[in-house]
């Protein structure tokens, strides 16, 4: 199981989730072809389980995209993904891939410019934790 | 690749006589008819008949109940095993529990530039020897407290509670920084390749740093470490011993003294530490010690004891949660105030069942041997 950075798992919800991932595509924004997008009606829908297989697929790092906490199209509060998200980096840190290695985003309907710069800056930070523990490692 | 034929030999199935013993005392089949054990040996004795879609494979228990009872102790859990790691090699998918998240941990904890940082939790006040002659076995208690948080489970209470008591006794151990997950569900619900990476990644650990001697805090790891890794490694391990073998016979001859708590108890014994390696005195003697602790046993105890009702992180249905339910209404027509248990996954499955008992509150209190004992020493200084 190689783990390589370029590898990042965006799960995303339908809604605002989705349209800032078309909104990029619309406005022809790049970002590196090795996000893989995991479209799901509702970020709920992610449980530790889908996050820790992704993982144990070799992704770098995974992303929760999702609405904005009060315009979710189902619920009316956002306690289920963030208990699964808090319980999953805290599985992560324990297995020494870092907390980090998870990041919940949630951003405005139709935000492509925000979508690009998160999902970039995130690369930029697996790259440079994989650099410290190849530097521990030596 | 596995030699099935030898393997299934080994179990002595073919002294099976369809008695139906097995049927009469197993757990699951009392609530789920389709589960019957000599039927499925029946059914899947010749390698020919055998149907790798039935469903019921995966329902067993594995809480050797009906290798207690069966006259010529015809391993039925090991060939439940076997047909289990045939159907995976065959494709089938498995019906994971949690969505799969513990098999998924599993697997990463198998991972060859894993480095764990599974330590943070570790108290202060407990002294570790330098050298790594003793090694005291965790187990994945600390991954187990953050996945099951919301059952407010707390295993952990026990894996501190039993190294508190290790160095009140003065029996030095040392902790693996890089301790691994035993295998044993991975190997229980058929997948051998993962248990294997898991088994041989901890050995290459115990032999590097030549561990002579393993105290193991959870009852599955015992199993998997004593039985299992000889078994399916052909190698010797060093020797393991289960916690409560280690103090029972100290509190006995009065080297050690536990402190006083006023309850009224009763003790689950775990399948694999009770029937699977016939350990029931020496938990009730430590529970017997705490000053002021009255012990009762429930309907079904030691030799019969009821399981938990899930296993393995597969399969977890309707009559899982009829068994359990049985396992809490037997503890509570005790009248205890406290089920006390040594494993961590009979406490996570009696608090998930308790939490889903359609709106009854829970009456009896699940807790760690290891933590009971523990907190029993505040009281003595």
């Amino acid at each position: 199981m190689s783990r390589t950075v370029a590898d990042i798992v965006v799960f995303t919800c339908n809604w605002d989730g989705l349209s800032c991932i078309e909104a990029a595509a619309q406005s022809r924004l790049n970002y590196p072809p090795s996000v893989k997008v995991v479209r799901v009606s509702c970020l709920s829908r992610v449980h530790s389980g889908l996050i820790l297989k992704a993982f144990e697929l070799g992704a770098g790092g995974v992303m929760l995209l999702g609405c904005e906490s009060d315009s979710c199209y189902y619920e009316k509060e956002d306690r289920f993904n963030v208990k699964e998200y808090e319980k999953t980096r805290g599985v992560l840190g324990l297995l020494g891939l870092g907390t980090d290695r998870l990041r919940l985003a949630r951003l405005p309907r139709g935000d492509g410019d925000s979508f690009v710069k998160q999902v970039t800056n995130f690369i930029a930070e697996m790259e440079q934790a994989d650099n410290r523990i190849e530097m521990r490692n030596v | 690749m596995f030699n099935a034929k030898q393997e299934i030999k080994d179990t002595r199935i073919h002294l099976c006589l369809d008695c139906g013993k097995c049927t009469v005392v197993c757990p699951v089949a009392r609530y789920n008819p389709e589960f019957n054990p000599r039927l499925i040996v029946q059914r899947n004795i010749e390698q020919k008949n055998r149907n790798f879609q039935d469903e019921a494979i995966w329902s067993c228990l594995n809480c050797y109940m009906c290798l207690e009872r069966c006259n010529y102790r015809v391993e039925f859990p090991e060939f439940i095993r076997i047909l289990r790691t045939e159907a995976l090699s065959k494709g089938t998918q498995i019906q994971c529990t949690h969505g799969g998240s513990l098999q998924a941990l599993m697997h990463l904890m198998a991972g060859e530039n894993l480095r764990q940082e599974r330590l943070c939790w570790l108290p202060p006040g407990i002294k570790l020897s330098e050298q790594y002659d003793a090694v005291f076995f965790i187990g994945c208690a600390p991954y187990f407290d953050i996945m099951f948080g919301d059952l407010e489970v707390n295993t952990l209470e026990g894996v501190k509670g039993a190294m508190r008591l290790l160095n009140r006794a003065q029996i030095p151990f040392n902790l693996l920084v890089n301790e691994r997950c035993c295998g044993r569900d991975l190997l229980l619900q058929g997948d051998k390749e993962g248990f294997m990476a898991l088994a041989q990644a901890n050995m290459d650990e115990f032999n590097r740093l030549g561990v002579k001697k393993i105290i193991t805090a959870c009852p599955e790891c015992y199993y998997s470490l004593k039985v299992d890794y000889p078994k399916m490694l052909g190698s010797t391990v060093a020797e393991v011993v289960y916690w409560t073998e280690v103090i029972a016979p100290l509190l006995g001859s009065g080297k050690l003294y536990l402190g006083r708590l006023k309850e009224k108890a009763i003790y689950h014994d775990p399948c694999t530490l009770g029937r699977g390696l016939r350990i029931f005195d020496s938990p009730r003697q430590i529970l017997c010690a705490v000053d002021g602790l009255e012990l009762v046993e429930m309907e079904q105890s030691r030799e019969k004891a009821l399981c938990c009702g899930a296993s393995s992180w597969v399969y977890c249905g309707a009559a899982n949660r009829q068994i359990q339910d049985e396992r809490l209404a037997q503890a509570e027509a005790t009248g205890a105030g406290v089920l006390v248990t040594s494993c961590p996954k009979c406490q996570i499955h009696l608090k998930c069942a308790q939490r889903n008992r359609n709106g009854k509150m829970p009456k009896i209190d699940i807790q760690d041997l290891a933590g009971l004992a523990a907190r029993s020493l505040e009281t003595r200084r």
